[in-house]
């Protein structure tokens, strides 16, 4: 039985349909990250699990007990917003305090709980402040430490880091995933932020129109996208995804991808027998950047390394990489080449293709073939 | 270039942008000078004359001032204007509070609710008193129209009782004025973060604890421009009770601006009636220049 269980979700307003059916189980400690563009219902499904949403349809399970129809206040769970949704005329100390106060904690009670998050927080000698006086940063602290206080069985987390500037936002990543790590607690996070996702969750849940794209580890739903979807939206730069024909050479699948004048074959690796099934007809090929590189940085220990020569038509640096632009398969694709790799628009180079990483995808049902 | 003008156009072209808006402000500026702010003046120096019937511009130092804090018609007046601007301002403000809670629960109908609450602040204070009066002469509206239906024992005579008349008076201005209070405690309420309220019931806090620890406390700007707005209304009011009781039965419902009124126009008295507004001035004043200072160097920062 696990921890928290999303039973066949939906939620309705009226006669439209924001949440299609939802299916996601997670274990204790888990961290869930809710991961999509913005109208996908991730905060939706969110408000769902607090209780603040009605269930249309459905069952929500927390540690085996039916909450479809609980009061919030009675899930036993705690909530960081994205506006920090702090109270303006109370105290910091009254605002991690509150949640406790309506439950009847004794009041020396409450101080020692609300002194050992503050402590935890770095948030100790802002007790006495009013929320109006304190940074978007201290104001972050405060919410999570309303949350921390009570400790309860499940936290949810809608958006905390998007209010911040860049940089903060890194730093609170940093901590939320230390924070995570030494108490164990099982969270349920939302974001539109892909890197948030990849760094933070031990399960994300990729979300489009109402529907779950794909329920994985962060390496699975980045090495192994379900779909087209996902396999766009999850990673920086995004996957290259170019059009090929699956043809047969000495009774083998490869993958023929128009290059200038010329033809690509690259030789199919993964998902063979599936795609046999595809000869002679278009598919769509995913590449990651990093799996397309200068032949000096290719990874030939566990790749399978397929090298051509191609014409440069754009160089992007970004001190960590060079990113080298080339035409293939109709499409500009992204190559990630050495640092300091010195390229010149228009000029030809050897590129080396891992296609171990190559996945395929059905360009009518979007779907991954496999 | 013959189009563009010369140095010495531009010049006078220039001038006269500049004092144009003086120009066109200055007559409305010197009306207002001497009509408001003149008579103002002016009444203040009645009020240490030994003004009667006629204007009498002898000085009398504060002799018009004793004789009306010696007078037991302004002992009266005072003692109204309290009772009145109390239960006015305090009863406006529960009763605006209540039904803005209630109309911002997401109820249909709302846009009409709130227009009909709003509406009898359209109305004139004579109206409004001319309506409430026979609605409460005994001979006239709601006590007739109970002896009408069979309730024969049925009486509400206050508009006649002169220990309770001043509270008709509140009845009325109460009914005129708590839907416009209404409204500015419904947009403070509509400016109040949703997620607050959600963050505060998974707290665990029961809806009339979330009203009273998180939501009221927010609405602190809006009570004191409520307070402002409501004292200067009661300590004006003057043609609600001309309309509905004329300040009787007796002298029980005189206030402050009736006081002057009848000094000023009935009982040739003008120094007593100038001493009674320029008090009336002074309070208004110790309400609303502080509230506007505060306001205006907060819009400032």
């Amino acid at each position: 039985m696990s921890f928290l269980h999303i039973n066949n979700i939906r939620k309705h307003f009226g006669e439209t349909t924001v949440l299609k059916g939802i299916d996601i189980a997670i274990e204790q400690g888990d961290f869930l990250v809710l991961v999509g563009p913005s109208g996908c219902g991730k905060s939706t499904l969110l408000n769902m699990i607090a209780g603040l949403d009605s269930i249309s349809d459905g069952e929500l399970l927390l540690n085996g007990r039916r909450i479809n129809e609980v009061h919030p206040a009675q899930r036993d769970i705690a909530m960081v917003f994205q506006s920090y949704a702090l109270y303006p005329s109370m105290t910091v100390a009254g605002n991690i305090g509150f949640g406790l106060e309506m439950r009847k904690v004794p009041k020396h009670e409450r101080r020692e709980a609300i002194e050992r998050v503050a402590k935890m927080l770095q948030i100790e000698n802002l007790l006495d402040r009013k929320p109006g006086q304190l940074s978007g940063g201290q104001r972050q602290r405060v919410a999570m430490g309303r949350a921390l206080v009570r400790e309860p069985q499940l936290f949810l987390f809608d958006e905390p880091l998007s209010n911040l500037d860049a940089k903060l936002r890194v730093d609170m990543r940093t901590e939320i995933k230390q924070l995570h790590q030494r108490l164990g607690a099982t969270i349920v996070y939302v974001t539109h932020d892909q890197i948030e996702a990849m760094t933070l969750a031990t399960r994300i849940a990729v979300m489009r129109a109402g529907e779950l794209q794909q329920l994985g580890t962060p390496q699975q739903v980045y090495d192994d996208p379900g779909n087209l979807f996902v396999a766009g939206f999850m990673g920086s730069p995004s996957m290259n995804l170019l059009n090929a024909r699956i043809v047969m050479v000495d009774d083998e699948p490869v993958a023929r991808i128009a290059a200038g004048e010329g033809t690509l074959e690259l030789p199919i690796v993964r998902d063979r027998e599936a795609l046999r099934g595809w000869q002679d007809r278009e598919v769509i090929i995913g590449l990651r950047p990093e799996a397309i590189t200068d032949p000096a940085s290719a990874n030939r220990q566990d790749g399978v390394i397929h090298e051509t020569s191609l014409t440069v038509s754009l160089v992007e640096p970004t001190g960590a990489d060079v990113y080298a632009v080339t035409h293939l398969g109709g499409r500009d694709i992204n190559a990630r080449m050495r640092p300091g790799t010195q390229l010149s628009p228009g000029e030809q180079t050897r590129f080396a293709f891992d296609v171990s990483r190559m996945v395929a995808f059905d360009p009518q049902s979007e779907e991954r073939i496999r | 270039m013959p189009n563009s003008p010369s140095p010495q156009g531009g010049g006078a072209r220039a001038r006269m942008q500049r004092w144009l808006p003086k120009l066109v402000l200055s007559p409305s500026f010197v009306l207002i000078l001497f009509f408001v702010y003149g008579f103002i003046l002016w009444t203040t120096y009645i009020s240490f004359s030994n003004s009667g019937m006629l204007p009498d511009y002898s000085w009398a130092g504060l002799r018009q001032w004793s004789r009306l804090w010696n007078s037991w018609t302004w002992g009266i007046a005072l003692h109204n204007i309290w009772i009145f601007g109390l239960l006015y301002i305090v009863s406006c403000i529960v009763l605006g509070l209540l039904l803005a809670i209630l109309l911002d629960q997401r109820i249909r109908a709302e846009g009409a609710l709130r227009t009909i609450y709003l509406y009898p602040m359209a109305l004139s204070f004579i109206v409004t008193g001319t309506a409430w009066q026979w609605f409460l002469n005994p001979g006239l509206g709601l006590e007739k129209t109970m002896h009408e239906l069979g309730w024969q024992s049925f009486s509400f005579n206050w508009l006649i009782d002169s220990g309770m008349a001043i509270y008709t008076i509140v009845i009325a201005a109460v009914w005129q004025a708590t839907g416009f209070i209404m409204a500015m405690f419904l947009a403070g309420l509509r400016g109040i973060d949703g997620e607050m309220i959600k963050a505060a019931q998974i707290d665990g806090a029961p809806a009339w604890k979330i009203y009273l620890r998180i939501i009221i406390p927010q609405l602190r700007p809006v009570f004191l421009s409520a307070v402002v707005v409501l004292a200067h209304l009661a300590i004006k009011s003057f043609d609600l009770i001309v309309a509905m009781t004329g300040g009787g039965p007796g002298n029980s419902t005189a206030v402050p601006a009736t006081f002057m009124y009848s000094y000023a126009f009935s009982r040739n008295e003008m120094g007593i009636a100038a001493a009674s507004a320029v008090f009336m001035l002074a309070v208004i004043a110790a309400l609303i220049i502080p509230y506007l200072y505060s306001e205006l160097r907060e819009s400032r920062s």
